[in-house]
């Protein structure tokens, strides 16, 4: 039993005058109705037997005055805070991690495992003796300070009020180093103006989470003890859409496919209906049953369908609402625009100008000559082509999109190529790229060629013996393929092939899947979507400063063009359609969709323990040693109290 | 003689005694357990041997008998000296006290009213036996100088003296009964009408009538109000006759208690009363007079 004090002299001093006053009051305002009787004898005879035992009859004539004063006291006393810890809390300095991913808007605790967290957290805040700091992080993919050390637990108590629940995924990482770095402080040894670093704080930091994280931090803990609070229930309910994509058919662009993927995180069989929505109306619906922990693919295909958006929904009512809901955008199809840069090739020429070619693409055709024009230098910066292939020749900079190289290499340092092979032996092709699906190189000649250096992040998708012949990089938000032999060399001032590739079949298949693949394959059905939180670049075909993206909540985010010529937007903390406009109020020129798409968050199951490098943090037993207030009860009891003597008053039912 | 005489007739239309109510007292008697001597010849007899024709007994003469009563048959006959006894018939005294102290002025009807039927429907059989009627009051201008009545014929002026009568000041009982003592020697029935509210005892009153040997009946009379009183809240009693004041926070074990004080002041009176041969009736103002007097006050003997 403890008390914490909560006011000051003076305070307390108004307060003990109350109970006083009553009493004074009760003497000077006692104003008795005059009553004229016939005698007072029989009276006086009936109050003097009462003088006997007058200290109790005094006690029960004052009956009013004496509930009076118990309600006042009891109002004291309420002030004085009583209450009892369930354990004391060691150390000074607390850091409180509230999880507010997407997994913590479970319902599995009413009203929901964020909810819940925060209550035991201000129950925490509630405990914290005089003199003892708390901080206050929250964590999903990113972590924010929301509030530093203070001993102010109002000013905590707001601020746990305050965190609200996103849709992204969880991480730790951030939070953990930042406690870690407050709990270790370090000082870079050489700097002599470094300024000293405060002594190491130990500090305890309460992470209230259900786990779901997709990596183990692996960072020194030193001074800091974690611990784990679990949220929720440990059979939660949850049956999750984990994947949904739309793609057009690839025979016939007017045939859209949709696939979705369900999980069942729960341990029990379910059964319900995955409905498809197009533009907002019910399309189709299948009925599914998705055995415990089991997955079950669901398709549609749509025919006529030109743009908009469409969502699966899975009709059934768990723990975990927020992904029982996907969306995918249908963009309007569109040729990519191809610029080609060559002094002539003839088989290029061809392969790009196939019938089949033409459906996806749209081919210009310029001289060297003209990557010296301003007209290109504008175009290239402002996204104007989707892909362009330069052979055997190359700009001062890298356009803003994606790029074939014949020949020659892209204007970055991370580009090299060893000297020149002759002639270059193909030792290995990396089929799963869909640029090289179908393609077939056991009978391709070469005459000379480069072997590559693979840039970061690159893949090799033609291997030599002198090094990679063809590889794939990716550059900010483009890719560049390098082809380190070209098609034609010149030798004694003649044109002559290079290879026998033009006269094979791979080579129309080749360039097929690199318009696919390199033109159309990222922007021309749909942009891929992203998980809440996450930016996504946008393109605009045409040169405008701004574009003006809605939200699913219908706010308008207006997106500024950057110094590349692109859009980035990170407002996607809501999952659903976002629309595109060039325009305000203008026609919607692009959809993306943002979903959670995270079988971490889906799976709800609160994690039994956390793993930090070496350090196995299990979840707490009980709840967290948390004041137990008293203060409630009494002010209860003394309305009790106060109701009482109003009824006493009123109806004159003594004792 | 008519039964309703014309005085009579304006005594009916006061409400102190219906004419139903006078019908039925005529036919009563009032009686005395002791016999008494009138200054007059009445109708009554009496226990002191005097002169009627009525014989009762002999006792030996004594030097100084009225010879004239001497038996001389027998003094033939046995040669003895012996006096005839007879009976005598003698007027009987009714008094009736009546306290008209402010007190008595409570309740509805107030039990001054109620005293007030009571002597009246006594009264009335008084004077309608020829008894000596006075009816005297404890306090206030009529205690003065009260009439003494006799004879149906003086019904109107007892009704008016009775309907004169006003509640006024405090009582001592002590004191009032004192003075009625002194100015009224002869013996009778005494009727003492009063709610004995006295702070300084009715004991000493009642002693004195005693001493003077009357026929006591004390009729206590009290108001609904004071054995159930309906009173709330925290009050100020003032005392009607000498503005004493109690203060009292009324509540439920309190009134219990003052209940249970009236319950023993009640008995206190009665046993005080019957200890000494007083007839005690102790009535409330919601009691109805002609029940009282046909049927209590007739269980106890004053009236037959």
């Amino acid at each position: 039993m403890s008390f914490l004090n909560t006011l000051v002299w003076w305070q307390w001093l108004v307060v003990v005058g109350v109970p006083i006053a009553i009493i004074l009051l009760y003497f000077l305002k006692l104003r008795r109705l005059p009553v004229e009787v016939p005698s007072t004898y029989l009276w006086s005879r009936t109050l003097e037997d009462l003088h006997v035992n007058s200290l109790w009859q005094r006690l029960r004539q004052s009956l009013l005055l004496f509930l009076q004063i118990l309600f006042a006291c009891l109002l004291i006393v309420a002030l004085l805070r009583p209450g009892w810890k369930g354990s004391r809390l060691e150390g000074e300095r607390f850091i409180i991690v509230l999880d507010t991913s997407a997994s913590m808007q479970a319902t599995d605790i009413r009203p929901s495992r964020l909810e819940d967290a925060k209550r035991q957290a201000i129950e925490f805040v509630d405990s914290l003796s005089p003199g003892q700091t708390a901080m206050l992080i929250t964590t999903s993919d990113q972590s924010r300070v929301e509030q530093p050390y203070t001993d102010n637990r109002a000013l905590l108590r707001s601020r746990i009020r305050a965190v609200e629940a996103t849709y992204r995924t969880s991480d730790l990482e951030e939070a953990l180093r930042y406690a870690s770095g407050l709990a270790n402080p370090g000082r870079s040894a050489t700097d002599p103006t470094d300024v000293p670093a405060p002594e190491p704080m130990p500090a305890t930091m309460l992470i209230f989470s259900d786990g779901g994280y997709e990596r183990v931090p692996s960072i020194f803990l030193g001074n800091l003890t974690p611990k784990y609070i679990p949220m929720g229930q440990p059979q939660p309910d949850n049956v999750a859409i984990v994947a949904f994509a739309a793609e057009r058919g690839i025979d016939d662009p007017l045939q859209i496919e949709l696939y979705g993927r369900l999980e069942n995180f729960s341990d029990v069989d379910v059964q319900a209906n995955a409905v498809l929505y197009v533009n907002g109306k019910l399309q189709d619906a299948k009925r599914l049953q998705i055995e415990a922990g089991g997955v079950r693919g669901v398709e549609f295909s749509l025919r006529q369908v030109e743009a908009g958006y469409v969502e699966l929904r899975w009709e059934r009512d768990d723990d975990l609402l927020l992904d029982n809901r996907a969306f995918a955008a249908i963009n309007p199809p569109r040729r990519a625009r191809v610029l080609l840069v060559t002094a002539g090739n003839e088989p290029l020429e061809l392969a790009l100008t196939t019938s089949q070619a033409q459906l996806v693409a749209e081919l210009r055709i310029e001289d060297p000559q003209f990557l010296k024009s301003d007209q290109y230098r504008r175009a290239a910066a402002a996204s104007q082509w989707d892909l362009i292939i330069y052979d055997r020749c190359a700009p001062d900079e890298a356009p803003a999109a994606n790029t074939v190289w014949f020949g020659s290499l892209p204007p970055d340092p991370r580009w090299k190529a060893n000297p020149l092979d002759r002639p270059p032996q193909i030792i290995d092709l990396d089929r799963a790229h869909p640029v090289m699906q179908l393609v077939e190189v056991t009978d391709l000649l070469i005459v000379e060629g480069h072997g590559l250096e693979i840039p970061p992040g690159g893949r090799a998708l033609l291997d030599g013996d002198s090094g990679p012949l063809c590889v794939i990089a990716p550059r900010e938000a483009y890719e560049d393929l390098v082809i380190g032999f070209s098609l034609f060399r010149t030798e004694d001032n003649r044109t002559v092939p290079n290879t026998n590739w033009p006269i094979r079949r791979s080579f129309p298949i080749f360039c097929m899947n690199m318009l696919r693949y390199l033109g159309t394959g990222s922007s021309a059905m749909a942009l891929p979507s992203v998980r809440p939180g996450q930016p996504i670049t946008l393109h605009s075909a045409v040169p405008v400063d701004a574009l003006y993206v809605t939200a699913p909540d219908g706010r308008v985010w207006t997106v500024g063009r950057e110094a590349t010529g692109r859009f980035v937007f990170a407002q996607t903390e809501l999952p659903g359609i976002y629309e595109v406009r060039e325009s305000k109020g203008g026609p919607v020129v692009q959809r993306f969709p943002v979903n959670l798409f995270d079988r971490r968050e889906s799976n709800i199951r609160p994690e039994p323990q956390l793993q930090f490098a070496h350090t196995t943090v299990a979840a707490e037993p009980t709840r967290t040693p948390v004041r137990r207030e008293l203060w409630r009860w009494i002010v209860a009891v003394a309305l009790g109290v106060l109701a009482f003597e109003w009824y006493i008053y009123n109806r004159r039912v003594y004792l | 003689m008519p039964l309703i005489t014309s005085n009579d007739q304006r005594v009916a239309t006061s409400d102190l005694l219906p004419p139903e109510l006078l019908a039925r007292l005529e036919r009563m008697e009032l009686v005395s357990r002791k016999i008494f001597r009138g200054r007059l010849k009445g109708e009554r007899r009496s226990r002191r041997k005097g002169q009627s024709v009525e014989f009762m007994d002999y006792r030996d003469y004594v030097p100084g008998d009225d010879l004239r009563f001497l038996d001389w048959n027998l003094y033939a006959r046995l040669e003895r000296l012996f006096i005839k006894l007879f009976l005598e018939e003698e007027e009987l005294h009714f008094y009736a006290l009546i306290d008209s102290s402010a007190s008595m002025g409570f309740g509805t009807p107030t039990k001054l009213r109620v005293s007030q039927q009571i002597a009246a429907a006594l009264g009335f059989i008084g004077l309608c036996h020829a008894d000596r009627v006075k009816l005297h009051t404890l306090t206030g201008p009529a205690s003065v100088n009260p009439p003494v009545l006799r004879g149906r014929a003086s019904v109107w002026r007892m009704m008016e003296y009775l309907e004169a009568i006003e509640p006024f000041g405090g009582t001592s009982l002590a004191e009032s009964v004192r003075r009625f003592c002194l100015r009224n020697t002869g013996k009778g029935i005494v009727i003492l009408l009063s709610d004995l509210l006295d702070k300084s005892g009715y004991e000493a009153a009642l002693r004195m009538l005693l001493a003077q040997q009357y026929d006591i009946y004390v009729i206590h009379i009290f108001c609904r109000e004071e054995l159930q009183p309906e009173l709330a809240g925290d009050l100020k009693l003032v005392d009607s006759e000498d503005q004493d004041v109690a203060e009292v926070t009324i509540s439920h074990p309190l009134l219990q208690r003052y209940r249970r004080t009236v319950a023993k002041f009640i008995q206190e009176a009665k046993e005080f009363c019957t200890r000494r041969g007083i007839a005690y009736l102790m009535t409330d103002n919601q009691q109805a007079v002609e029940r009282l007097v046909s049927q209590y006050l007739r269980e106890r003997g004053l009236v037959r």
